[in-house]
């Protein structure tokens, strides 16, 4: 039975593989760019969702977290000389560290009380961001696009060491999904190994939990330490992508929009987060597209997201999970 | 003379060749030039949306008049919710997915800067950027593919200082800014134009963008002791702001920038503060106010309103953002038809660096849109005004906001 399943899932991460190889291949230069944004994104609440999926504990406050990293890459390729691919692990690391820095007081509350904690990081972040101007360039932000350390800019051709050569919205695909994989691949071992099971104990029934040998503290604080990982990296990728990093990139509204991304993809879930991911970067310019008089997008996007919650409440992964479920034990009780 | 007629052939083939090549540049097409810009409309500053709606209503008037040599002039102005990350999204995609010929009108300080070197590496226009910040027109050397449209922060900052200097020069003076590239811009303006006397500057306090209330800061200033209160804000922290300092009964004489003193905004504040705090407040204004009976019967202003009833029938007549953005379509509209019967992004840039227009329906009267090869300001001039009886009042000459 076991055996099967694995067949099965190797043959769905190879499958997604392969999709993600391929799609720029069919589609425009600059709709490659757009998928790195979903990439980036569908980094972000891969993280969110080992906190909020797993563990149930809400924040509010991931757009600080991107923030964080997304800083830490601009000060390191700007001020440092350092180039640009090095620094999105650094990014992560300094984003986990801030997270286990607010992780250990803050998680000592639950439920509402957490999502309000998060929500007041959320939105101190860009006016700290501002406080500390020496070094962070204040309002204005950071402009990469002229240091040395930014891979294949001006010339948007990126050579690699086989001499191919890539567009940079190319370049920036390739670069973002190869994370986003290798982290998915992570969440996933994370999900399957005892810490996901401990954590998903401590959602379902902290009390049973604690009783049953999970010490409550440090695995929450471990949940935030990766997710906030997770929101670092994302927020370096976000920093290359955009070439600058301004103060303004991370409103409030960037950390609601990673728990609406989350909802949609399906709590708990993983693989099917990217269409929360899409969810968050297409819909907006659909919205735009039907039109663009005063008020009329944010209502179709508030009345869209409205409905999909009606139809979907466990999100897309939920509804992946009704229709597979009958196939599916279907086949393990017959092997 | 048969050596020169032989000249001047050739000179005439060389012309009648060169105009007779196809542009070879994006967006441009026999019919059509397409162009675009980000705008916020919706977040935090979606009532700038305006900017963009005027635009696109003049120039789908110039359309209905046949357009610029034949073209229509299509303008995609996409939402980046103010928010410069978005901003450059949105910008990559009207560059590499929309192929527009040019970028214009987008908004903003740090969305316009977060898009600049990449405009400039790709060589795409990026014109009369919505901002007043003096490094879009200061630094075209760097940067010669960009140009700004507002006066300059510091322009602006300077000539209120000239205007205290002259009317108070002894006066105690308090500053209200906001703490972002353009609050501090225009401070630095209005000190340099106080000159030795910016020692009158009493108290300074700052607030943040993002942040609900001035009170605090306003009391601290009033503690100051000035008697002139000069308010580098937008619309909604000028309401707070001239609100609070009324209801702890301060009354210094008003100073308010151009960004935050439209009509509607101190109508706003004399309905809900009173009448009082703001009477004989000073402002500059470049742009003609669509509510002021001076333009009832202005040639200018009857354009604007048919142009509006016809175009943006739903939009507001009386938002002076609308006004504001069809004298920069209007300016834009000028540099096309100065660049050429095939216009390149080379032949536009050069005309935009080479401006003169003198009456622009949308400006006050004698504001004169000029640029030079070293010039890249296009509006360095206003006029100062004086609020009472609900409406601003001209105040003096047209006078230069040069930084």
């Amino acid at each position: 039975m076991t055996a099967l399943r694995y067949a099965l899932r190797a043959a769905g991460l190879a499958l997604f593989v392969a999709v993600v190889v391929y799609v720029p291949f069919r589609i425009s230069d600059f709709r490659s760019s757009e998928f790195a944004l979903i990439g980036i994104y569908f980094i972000a609440i891969l993280g969110l969702n080992i906190l909020t999926g797993y563990t149930g504990a809400i924040s509010l406050g991931h757009g600080a977290f991107m923030a964080i990293g997304a800083y830490t890459t601009a000060i390191l390729v700007a001020d440092h000389g350092m180039r640009d691919l090095w620094t999105i692990a650094i990014a992560g690391l300094v984003a986990a560290a801030a997270g286990t820095a607010f992780g250990l007081p803050a998680l000592r509350l639950s439920g509402p009380y957490l999502a309000l904690a998060t929500f007041g990081i959320a939105v101190a972040t860009p006016i700290v961001i501002k406080k500390f101007d020496g070094f962070t360039g204040g309002s204005g932000g950071i402009n990469l696009f002229e240091a040395e350390g930014i891979t294949g800019l001006p010339e948007f051709v990126v050579t690699l060491p086989g001499g191919h050569q890539l567009s940079f919205n190319d370049w920036l695909y390739y670069l973002t999904w190869t994370i986003a994989l290798v982290l998915f691949v992570v969440a996933w071992g994370i999900h399957h190994s005892r810490l996901g099971r401990s954590l998903r104990a401590i959602r379902d029934n902290e009390l049973a939990a604690a009783a049953s040998g999970v010490w409550l503290a440090s695995h929450k604080t471990l949940a935030f330490t990766l997710s906030a990982f997770y929101a670092g990296v994302a927020g370096a990728l976000l920093a290359i992508s955009a070439f600058s990093v301004q103060p303004g990139a991370f409103p409030v509204e960037r950390s609601i929009a990673l728990v609406v991304g989350l909802a949609v993809g399906g709590l708990g879930s993983l693989a099917p987060l990217v269409a929360g991911a899409a969810f968050l970067v297409f819909l907006p310019q659909w919205a735009q597209d039907i039109s663009k008089a005063p008020g009329v997008p944010s209502v179709i996007y508030g009345v869209v997201l409205i409905l999909l919650m009606m139809v979907l409440p466990m999100g897309v992964g939920g509804l992946l999970r009704r229709i597979g479920s009958p196939l599916t034990s279907r086949l393990y009780r017959r092997s | 003379m048969r050596v020169l007629g032989v000249v001047f052939l050739s000179l005439a083939v060389a012309v009648g060749t060169a105009s007779a090549r196809p542009s070879a540049d994006p967006g441009v097409s026999s019919n059509e030039i397409v162009i675009g810009g980000t705008v916020p409309l919706s977040g935090i500053a979606a009532s700038y949306a305006s900017v963009g709606r005027g635009a696109e209503a003049y120039f789908k008037y110039v359309n209905g008049r046949g357009g610029v040599n034949g073209r229509k002039i299509t303008y995609k102005y996409v939402d980046d919710q103010y928010n410069p990350s978005q901003t450059v999204q949105a910008t990559r995609e009207l560059v590499q997915q929309e192929r527009v010929f040019a970028v214009f009108n987008s908004l903003g300080t740090e969305h316009n800067l977060a898009v600049r070197s990449f405009l400039n590496a790709a060589k795409v226009p990026q014109l009369f950027v919505g901002s007043g910040a003096t490094t879009f027109g200061r630094d075209y050397r760097r940067y010669p593919n960009t140009i700004g449209f507002l006066p300059s922060y510091v322009g602006e900052g300077k000539v209120y200082a000239r205007h205290i200097l002259k009317t108070r020069p002894t006066a105690k003076i308090a500053v209200l800014y906001q703490n972002d590239d353009y609050g501090k811009d225009l401070l630095s303006g209005f000190k340099a134009g106080l000159g030795a006397k910016r020692r009158n500057i009493v108290s300074e306090q700052s607030y943040d963008p993002l942040s609900t209330d001035v009170a605090s800061q306003v009391a601290r200033l009033k503690a100051s002791g000035a008697k002139v209160l000069m308010v580098i804000a937008t619309p909604p922290f000028v309401i707070r702001g001239l609100v609070a300092a009324n209801r702890l009964g301060w009354r210094p004489q008003i100073y308010v920038n151009q960004v935050g003193g439209a009509t509607n905004i101190m109508r706003i504040v004399a309905a809900t503060a009173g009448a009082r705090i703001i009477q004989s407040a000073v402002t500059l204004i470049s742009v003609k106010d669509p509510t002021s009976p001076r333009f009832r019967k202005d040639k200018g202003m009857a354009l604007y309103r048919t142009i509006m009833k016809r175009y943006l029938p739903r939009g507001d007549a009386n938002d002076g953002f609308h006004t504001y953005s069809m004298a920069v379509a209007y300016t834009f509209e000028q540099a096309l038809r100065k660049a050429g019967r095939n216009p390149t992004r080379a032949s536009l840039l050069r005309a935009v660096a080479n401006l003169d227009i003198k009456s622009n329906p949308f400006l006050l009267p004698g504001v004169r849109i000029k640029t030079s090869a070293t010039d890249h300001f296009p509006l360095d001039q206003g006029q100062l005004q004086r609020w009472s009886n609900n409406q601003w009042h001209p105040l003096g000459k047209v006078v230069s906001a040069k930084p």
